[in-house]
């Protein structure tokens, strides 16, 4: 199955709503790739996401270690790969381990590894738009793994479907 | 001679102390608490309920898998400080041949099977020779339908022995093929049969200095990041 959703924001809080509505619907070993320049809000959907699953600590950027762990309602990685070059330097990281079937993990540009991600998983692109706080969404959901979910996640960020 | 043994190639966390003699200790963990924190404590648990001193340890095995990177990394670094401290040899053995060992009166042939995630196995074929097993092929990373064909192929009866066999039973029970597959409680290499597999290596001296230890990482990759993005953004 493959579903596409364009959502509009106008604020960081925005984005994290975002975030925490996609979250309700994760399950156990799904695995969130977002792609978008710097400062697009990329950690901040993160945020929003982790703290929906019941993560309490702040959720930094993990461009610098390039892997941070969360204990929320499950484990909680948040990956970036925007550093590496090559795949080796993915898998030296134990990107095998990370892809936790007990776990969720959100990787800051996943596309740029799609050969390694699993069939099922969702896309999340952040865009700039016209005005500063404003953002565009785009959800692209992949996999059987979305085919039943997706129409309860489409009804749960209804409010900010673009027109 | 005084033996630590450690394997953490796969989800389990096992350590083990013995001599030729046999077992003295061993801790065998497979849920909950992951590699990074119980291999150590379990160490520090084992030589202190045995009331062993850490100078008496002779001489330390560990699993060089194949296996998931994150475990094998931890218990490589762990086995190869310890020795490089304590001032002692070491054996590296790979997983793939402890779990093959464990079963190692099978009449039939062995392929001990690991699971390596992303819908791929770890794989080796073995045979029963006495004293323990020899093993007839290299390691072998594949999904789970290659090594089923290779097995109908084959022709052989086959007893499937590790955690990839019995999650991919269903695909290597295929039509054609004649396989048994061994219980549960072989699903991971043991640091009980790693330490049986080493002691005799010790003995004859067949060891390796710790800086000579190094994991077997089937996944290389010579692949570069589709950066396509990168460079426009940039």
């Amino acid at each position: 199955m493959s579903g596409r959703a364009e959502l509009t924001t106008t604020s960081p809080e925005g984005t994290r709503a975002v975030g925490a509505a996609l979250a309700a619907l994760l399950v156990p070993g799904d695995v969130v790739s977002l792609t978008g320049d710097l400062g697009a809000g990329k950690t901040c959907f993160v945020q929003g996401a982790a703290g929906a699953l019941g993560v309490t600590e702040g959720v930094a950027s993990p461009s610098f270690v390039l892997v941070r762990e969360y204990r929320g309602v499950l484990p909680i990685y948040h990956m970036d790969v925007y550093r590496l070059d090559r795949i080796q330097e993915v898998l030296d990281l134990g990107f095998e381990d990370l892809l936790d079937p007990q776990g969720v993990i959100f990787i800051e540009w996943g596309s740029a590894i799609e050969g390694l991600l699993p069939d099922s998983h969702i896309e999340v692109e952040l865009l700039t738009g016209e005005q500063e706080t404003q953002r565009r969404v785009v959800l692209t959901a992949r996999g059987p793994g979305w085919a039943e979910r997706w129409e309860r996640l489409l009804s749960s960020l209804e409010s900010w479907r673009a027109a | 001679m005084l033996v630590l043994s450690i394997e953490t190639s796969t989800p389990q966390t096992s350590v083990a102390l013995g001599t030729e003699q046999g077992v003295i200790a061993s801790v065998v963990l497979s849920w909950g608490r992951g590699h990074s924190e119980t291999t150590v404590p379990a160490i520090h648990h084992l030589l202190e309920w045995s009331q062993v001193d850490l100078d008496q340890v002779g001489g330390i095995a560990v699993g060089l898998g194949p296996g998931l990177f994150t475990g094998l990394r931890i218990g490589v670094a762990t086995g190869r400080t310890m020795a490089q401290v304590l001032g002692v040899p070491m054996v590296g053995i790979g997983s793939l041949d402890t779990l093959a060992y464990s079963v190692r009166y099978a009449r039939e042939r062995i392929c001990a099977v690991a699971d390596a995630k992303r819908g791929e196995v770890f794989y080796a074929f073995y045979r029963s020779v006495p004293g323990g097993v020899t093993r007839e092929t290299t390691f072998t990373v594949a999904p789970p339908e290659r090594l089923a064909a290779e097995i109908v192929a084959s022709g052989e009866e086959t007893l499937l022995v590790g955690n990839g066999s019995l999650l991919h039973r269903r695909v290597l029970e295929a039509e054609g093929s004649r396989v048994e597959l061994a219980s549960a409680t072989n699903a991971f290499p043991l640091a009980v049969w790693l330490l049986e597999l080493s002691v005799p290596r010790f003995q004859r001296e067949d060891t390796s200095r710790w800086d000579e230890i190094l994991p077997f990482y089937l996944r290389k990759s010579d692949a570069e990041i589709n950066w396509s993005r990168r460079a426009r953004s940039a």
